[in-house]
């Protein structure tokens, strides 16, 4: 266990390391950042002025140098358009997208579970078709669409909603119901395919030949067993969510990190983007090294460095 | 459920419902004004950003303002201002104005807000608006005198570009706490700043003005349009701007709010590789710019792609600046005559070439109207291939830096100064960063310009140069650009034409 906790830290470190680099050369590479920050009208000079104070003069490496070693003592430096400490501005930011990925997950598991479950038990049924069908219907939405949808129907015609913002618990209806939509779908999939699998194996066989009730085959023995693939791809598909999150955050005015990083990435604001880059990756590596965990947990089999 | 839990549920409801009540202004005292991305600061000479200017003007006053009406720049915290000699100006101030924070406002917050500004060791933003700027200089309290390195006829233009900060909260407070909070002389106050999500303004009782008619101003964040105008036409926001030509309808029949449309300082053209910048093409004889010119059939554009929201001009020049030119009439659609040019030209069959185009951040309905414009460009013989960039960084990078030519899709926002030279010096003139045109006779006209104060003289220069622009076809001419904005049937506002709305001119409509 300590061997392999050990291993996922090193792992951990030259993916954090390698996504900050990656980043940092992408930003060099779009454009120059001094060209929005001068103003129009404003005469050369003013250019040149921008580079030096930015420190865009030195060589790309030394820029990099300089960020990673700040970096490692956890000093981001400061935003260059809002002139803060670029941490505080990205932790302010961080709990309204983990909130809404976490809501989108539950609400993903809630439709995921119960129809997985049934297509799988009633396969080949009408149910089963109307499952198949909600999962098609759902992967073939997007999210802003859907989001708007939600929007027109709940906020304009109905006005039981409010169409935007963030604070109270109806503000987090329509989110975290679109973002779920997103992830619904192939989630359902995987908990039918592997209480299919499951279902025709020998210990289920000999769990009804033992005289258990279906109900209880499925819940003590089927369930735990098919979850396995479902628990190791969710961790991957976070990711995707955080991604989705960047879309409904957008649509739903939702004051998340995810939209801090895009209007960072589209105003050049180098540092702003750097630091949550590097803690969004962190966030998603600890949640599959999580998975990994949970997983070798629930299947021996697969416990590591055992 | 068990009696327990039903009442566990039911508590957290309350707080709920209560946390959602507690402190709110009510909803008749307040302006809801939403904006597509917040600002970075509330510190508004260190900010590149558009919404910046706008929340200066809610929070700030500036020495001299614009008129909405008349369109002529009117006194402000300045009552009047007067050149003593070609590099000197005198600035008298109001009496009896006080900051936010009840300190008086005097000739010393002047001085302390240029010399902040003009510090060439700080990242202020606004030190490229007042460069022509040498020194402030304090000559009683309510006296100031401002020395310019050289003539300089756009300095009361400047003044409506700079918002006057206390000379107390910058050696008191500092310049990473005036980031948060401003301190100002206008007519609202900052009470609450939810970064990404939301501000909140109150009226100051205390504003030496008219006093706003709302007591609130609530600026809320929704980076969506499509959003912004579910939020209008269900009640939860009052004002929204940047309204696209084909969403007018659906606020116009919602029965809850209204657009207004109104001429703005901005006028889109196809830059055209002029100067060479890019490399040799054949844009860069007079007659093919001028067969591409009369190949555009830019009114039925206007009429048709744009819903009419679109005023034709002859060249660049805004209607709206000073120094233009009304007797100068635009091209209009020629093809036989635009044919005629290009064979003279030495291109009987046309050519092939590239037009680079972006999104449209700034100007309505442009990936249309650029479909339309490049199918008109074709009949005459001119076929464009569309090279699309979809982000606008990497664009003006490119455009900057010399590579986006032959031609490419552009328009011009004056930095909000209403004089032809905003336009004329840095689109037009020999080796600026955003200019692909270079004409020596053209030069002279505009460093003429800029380098004297009588403005009769200077009128009769920009006429000269709009002829000339008109008759060598600098640039591929379109239109001035309209803006849009949504409104709430409950408020009386009209969008303002320099862009900078201000929430203290809105009033409840009387029904």
């Amino acid at each position: 266990m300590k061997r392999f906790v050990g291993r996922q830290v090193v792992q951990l470190a030259i993916v954090i390391v390698g996504i900050s680099i990656l980043s940092f050369s992408i930003l060099h590479v779009i454009g120059d950042p001094v060209v929005l920050f001068v103003q129009e009208g404003a005469p050369k000079e003013e250019h040149e002025r921008f580079r030096k104070l930015l420190g865009l003069d030195q060589p790309v490496y030394v820029q990099y140098w300089r960020f990673a070693s700040r970096a490692v003592q956890g000093d981001f430096g400061k935003s260059w358009y809002g002139d803060m400490p670029v941490l505080d501005l990205v932790m302010e930011r961080m709990p309204p997208t983990i909130y809404l990925t976490f809501a989108g997950l539950a609400v993903a598991l809630l439709i995921a579970f119960p129809l997985g479950t049934l297509a799988a038990l009633r396969r080949h049924t009408i149910v089963d078709t109307f499952c198949t069908m909600v999962a098609v219907g759902g992967q073939a939405m997007p999210i802003f669409w859907l989001g708007i949808m939600l929007i027109i129907i709940f906020a304009v015609q109905l006005r039981l909603l409010p169409a935007s913002g963030y604070g109270t618990w109806q503000h987090f209806l329509m989110p975290a119901f679109t973002l779920g939509a997103f992830l619904a779908p192939i989630t359902m999939r995987l908990v039918r395919s592997g209480l299919i699998d499951v279902m025709s194996t020998e210990y289920i066989k000999t769990a009804r030949a033992k005289g258990l009730g279906e109900r209880m085959v499925v819940a003590k023995h089927a369930f735990r067993n098919a979850c396995i693939p479902v628990i190791t791809v969710l961790g991957l598909q976070f990711g995707q969510l955080l991604g989705g999150a960047v879309v409904t955050e957008t649509v739903f005015a939702w004051p998340g990190v995810a939209t801090l990083t895009v209007e960072a990435i589209r105003n050049q604001d180098f540092p702003v983007v750097q630091c949550a880059v590097v803690l969004l990756a962190l966030i998603i590596v600890t949640v599959n090294f999580i998975v990994d965990l949970v997983v070798g947990l629930i299947d021996p089999r697969v416990r590591v460095g055992a | 459920m068990s009696q327990r839990t039903v009442f566990a549920v039911l508590s957290i409801a309350l707080v709920f419902l209560f946390a959602a009540g507690a402190g709110a202004q009510t909803r008749d005292e307040t302006i809801v004004y939403a904006i597509t991305s917040d600002v970075d600061t509330w510190d508004p000479p260190n900010s590149v950003q558009r919404t910046a200017i706008i929340f200066g003007y809610q929070v700030f006053n500036h020495l001299a303002e614009r008129d909405l009406k008349t369109m002529k720049v009117g006194p402000a915290l300045a009552v009047s201002w007067k050149a003593l000699d070609d590099t000197t100006w005198e600035v008298k101030l109001r009496q009896g104005v006080k900051f936010h924070d009840g300190s008086p406002f005097t000739a010393r917050d002047v001085k302390a807000t240029f010399d902040r500004v003009l510090d060439p060791t700080k990242k202020m933003t606004a030190r490229g608006n007042h460069a022509k700027v040498k020194l402030v200089e304090v000559v009683d309290d309510h006296t100031v005198r401002f020395r310019t390195d050289g003539p300089y006829p756009l300095f009361v233009e400047r003044l409506t570009a700079q918002v006057m900060q206390s000379e107390k909260v910058m050696k008191d407070k500092g310049h990473d706490w005036m980031q948060e909070h401003p301190v100002g002389t206008g007519p609202y106050k900052l009470v609450k700043w939810t970064r990404k999500q939301e501000h909140l303004l109150v009226r100051n009782d205390d504003y030496w003005g008219p006093k706003p008619a709302l007591k609130y101003v609530r600026i809320r964040i929704i980076p969506d349009v499509a959003t912004q105008i579910a939020e209008l036409v269900s009640g939860g926001v009052d004002i929204i701007k940047a309204v696209a030509p084909d969403q007018m309808d659906v606020i116009d029949k919602s029965g809850q709010a209204r657009t207004s449309s109104s001429p703005i300082l901005r006028t889109a053209f196809f830059q055209i590789d002029q100067a060479g910048r890019t490399g040799k093409s054949p844009f860069q004889d007079k007659r093919v710019r001028q067969a591409a010119n009369l190949a555009l059939d830019a009114d039925g554009i206007i009429k048709h792609v744009l819903n009419g929201l679109g005023d034709r001009v002859a060249t660049a020049v805004n209607p709206m600046a000073f120094g233009f030119d009304p007797s100068v009439k635009p091209y209009k659609q020629d093809l036989a005559k635009a044919k005629q040019l290009l064979a003279a030209a030495g291109y009987p069959n046309g050519f092939d070439f590239r037009i680079r185009t972006t999104i449209g951040t700034v100007e309505p309905g442009v990936a249309q109207t650029n479909e339309a414009l490049i199918a008109d460009l074709g009949k005459a013989g001119l076929r464009a291939q569309q090279s699309f960039i979809g982000e606008s960084v990497p664009y003006i990078s490119q455009v900057k830096e010399g590579k986006a030519g032959p031609m490419f899709n552009w328009s011009w926002g004056y930095y909000s100064i209403f004089d032809a030279d905003a336009i004329l010096y840095d689109v037009f003139t020999c080796g600026q960063v955003y200019s692909y045109y270079c004409n020596k006779q053209l030069d002279d006209l505009v460093h003429a310009g800029r380098s004297i104060l009588d403005e009769k003289k200077r009128a009769e220069i920009y006429v000269k140069a709009q002829r000339l622009l008109f008759d060598d076809a600098a640039y591929l001419f379109k239109w001035g650009l309209r803006g849009v904005w949504g409104i709430s049937n409950r408020l009386e506002y009209e969008g303002p034409r320099d862009e900078i709305d201000r929430m203290y001119l809105v009033k409840p409509r009387k029904s």
